[in-house]
């Protein structure tokens, strides 16, 4: 294979590991989105992922520790997001920011409490590749696609199995049916609650994981603010992807190309100064923004809390 | 939430009333971080006496609080003007870095000139920038409908390039050893009120947006409609209001109070453009504003307090080795309680 091809393979391939956490958190963001839930702590819970998986793994000498505390670490963020939103009635963005608030203390808390101040932080193995018998094998597909660790196969099943269930199921149906028109779904006897606590754990949990897996796979260790906007690009990701699973996995692509295009650039000096390649994953960000908002819609019912008492919704 | 900004006119006996749900909500964060730091083994009431009294033992104490205090009250004004018409400011910092940079760029390319030229074309040229930042989104959402909050995060990523790129490229400093700017012209620098230890005299500045802002809010026809926005958009449509030119203005004037607290930063404080001198006012300023639900003349007090805490957290950490996060608990717990006595009286 030539030189250029070679790049090529390898571009791809850094794209589908950088794919993983904007899969997550942006489906995550979809999930309570559909139900009339909007986050905005992602930046947040993903930083709590990302500080609990690695002390996780760092004090069990598993990932798979790691992972789990994550998971219900980010789980219990969407619980309470619920909790305030849902049987409460509190102002949803407020409690999303209240709850990004705490997220960022507690990211930074959390390591201090357990290593305690350090100049070296310690090491965590990093997930470790999973080549797919028989597929890896294809020549440069392979390489690409079956040859990940296993989190970049789960996003993608994940973002599979969430189109179908959507779209594919009377299940999906009237979760969809809950962040349109949660009067309606109401009346048919659909559990608006249940299923925006459902979604808002589900959610959580997604996000988490997406946080956890930036000190396992980029830097074997856990720095203050790693999460670096992928959780508020993930909001925007999924406008982007009008809140459907199968655009949202699409999307991602985008910015995890974008992401891994600054690095490389910064790395091949093209001559712009590096500072300049590094806004590039937001202003990329602000333009998409410019082309969803004319063509996509968000759920009808999106951000607003539902009170079955009230006659008139909005 | 905005019916709370509509803020005027109190009588004594419910500013009392208003008042309980604050000191229950302190008293009860406290508690609850008393039990953290009990758990922890440390001292709870050497604790407590360090995080509320630091501000007050010394004089140095004291005047490092009226120096937070002023970007505190700049960022939670930023945040709070755009809310009043129902709009998030989340991108106060970036708006104060770009205003920090316009100041030090003035104030470094016009360094020669006298002080009464230079200091108010130093603080101008930090109001312009930051108002400008928030022109962009304020803009995106005008012209496209983009949501605020989104957009204005994103300027602060953009933002932290920038001011890499200018304080290592263009007017670094080399001996400096971190990404830091050489000094603005003296003519630049902010006159002390205090010599020692130094109080600068951006808290006049400060205080006297502040009270601007409250007359145009509560007391003038525009700040009327801004409010009105706020409080019901689609009435105020009907009513024949430019809702989304509210909106506009609302942003680019909480831009325009960030950016003046980076120029403050810069003429008042380190009288150079230094990497990080943004710190974490941002998320101290949205937490002062929702604290204070939106009332402009509760943000000042709420902004004391926490400036308060934080000088207290740092000396936390230096004295007793209790991480400064501790009190960051505090504070979101603070807000949480405020929050949740809504709810209380809404049953």
């Amino acid at each position: 294979m030539d030189q250029l091809g070679a790049q090529i393979v390898d571009f791809a391939r850094l794209v589908m590991l950088a794919l993983v956490p904007y899969v997550l958190a942006a489906q995550g963001t979809m999930l309570g989105g559909r139900t009339g839930l909007f986050s905005v702590s992602q930046e947040g819970i993903m930083l709590v992922g990302a500080s609990v998986g690695f002390l996780g793994a760092y004090l069990y000498g598993s990932l798979v520790y790691g992972i789990i505390l994550a998971a219900l670490a980010g789980s219990l963020f969407g619980l309470a997001l619920a909790y305030f939103t849902t049987t409460l009635k509190m102002n949803q963005f407020v409690i999303g920011l209240a709850l990004f608030f705490f997220g960022l203390g507690l990211s930074t808390l959390f390591p201090k409490l357990v290593i305690g101040v350090t100049l070296q932080p310690p090491l965590i193995p990093t997930l470790k590749n999973v080549p797919i018998p028989g597929l890896s094998q294809i020549p440069i597909l392979g390489d690409i696609f079956f040859n990940q660790n296993w989190m970049v196969y789960f996003a993608v099943v994940l973002s599979i199995f969430l189109y179908y269930l959507l779209y594919k199921t009377g299940f999906g149906m009237e979760l969809r049916s809950v962040g349109e028109n949660p009067k309606a779904a109401d009346s048919l006897g659909v559990n608006v609650s249940l299923m925006r606590y459902g979604t808002a754990i589900v959610g959580g949990m997604l996000m988490g994981l997406a946080g956890a897996y930036l000190p396992m796979v980029y830097t074997g260790t856990f720095t203050q603010g790693m999460v670096q906007g992928r959780g508020w690009i993930a909001i925007c990701l999924t406008f982007f992807g009008g809140w459907r699973p199968d655009l949202i996995l699409l999307g991602s692509l985008f910015f995890a190309g974008v992401e891994v295009f600054a690095l490389r650039a910064q790395i091949a000096r093209f001559g712009v100064p590096y500072q300049f390649l590094l806004t590039l994953p937001y202003i990329a960000t602000l333009l998409v923004m410019v082309f969803a908002s004319r063509r996509l819609r968000p759920p009808a019912f999106l951000g607003q809390n539902y009170d079955r008492e009230r006659r008139t919704l909005a | 939430m905005n019916e709370h900004a509509v803020g005027s006119g109190y009588d004594f006996k419910s500013l009392a009333r208003g008042l309980i749900p604050y000191v229950l909500a302190v008293v009860a964060s406290f508690a609850a971080a008393g039990i953290f730091i009990a758990a922890m083994g440390y001292n709870v009431p050497q604790a407590y006496a360090t995080i509320l009294f630091t501000s007050f033992r010394t004089p140095n104490g004291f005047v490092q609080t009226w120096l937070k205090f002023v970007p505190l009250l700049l960022q939670a004004l930023a945040f709070t003007v755009p809310l009043t018409a129902g709009k998030f400011n989340i991108g106060g910092e970036g708006q104060l870095i770009v205003g920090a940079i316009g100041a030090a760029a003035v104030g470094i390319l016009l360094a020669g000139l006298p002080l009464p030229l230079l200091l108010p074309a130093v603080i101008l040229a930090g109001i312009l920038f930051g108002g400008f930042w928030a022109a962009i989104p304020a803009w995106l959402l005008y012209r496209f409908g983009i949501n605020e909050i989104l957009t204005t995060v994103m300027m602060n990523f953009v933002s932290f390039s920038l001011i890499d790129y200018v304080a290592t490229e263009i007017w670094g400093d080399p001996a400096a050893g971190h990404p830091t700017t050489v000094p603005i012209g003296v003519g630049g620098e902010l006159p002390l009120l205090v010599a020692r230890p130094p109080l600068n005299s951006g808290i006049l500045l400060a205080l006297f947006a502040a009270a601007l802002v409250y007359v145009y809010v509560n007391r003038t026809p525009g700040g009327y409609e801004l409010v009105a926005t706020g409080a019901n958009p689609r009435a105020s449509r009907v009513f024949g209001i430019n809702v989304r030119k509210m909106f506009l203005l609302s942003l680019i004037l909480g831009g325009a109070l960030a950016g003046l607290s980076g120029a403050i930063e810069v003429a008042g404080v380190q009288h150079r453009l230094i990497e990080g001198l943004q710190s974490n006012f941002l998320l101290l300023g949205i937490i002062i504003g929702l604290i204070a639900r939106g009332n402009l003349l509760a943000v000042p007090f709420v902004a004391f307090f926490i400036a308060v805490l934080e000088v207290g957290a740092s000396a936390l950490q230096r004295t007793m080795m209790i991480p400064v996060e501790m009190v960051s608990i505090i504070e979101a717990l603070v807000l949480l309680f405020v929050l949740l006595s809504d709810v209380v009286r809404r049953r």
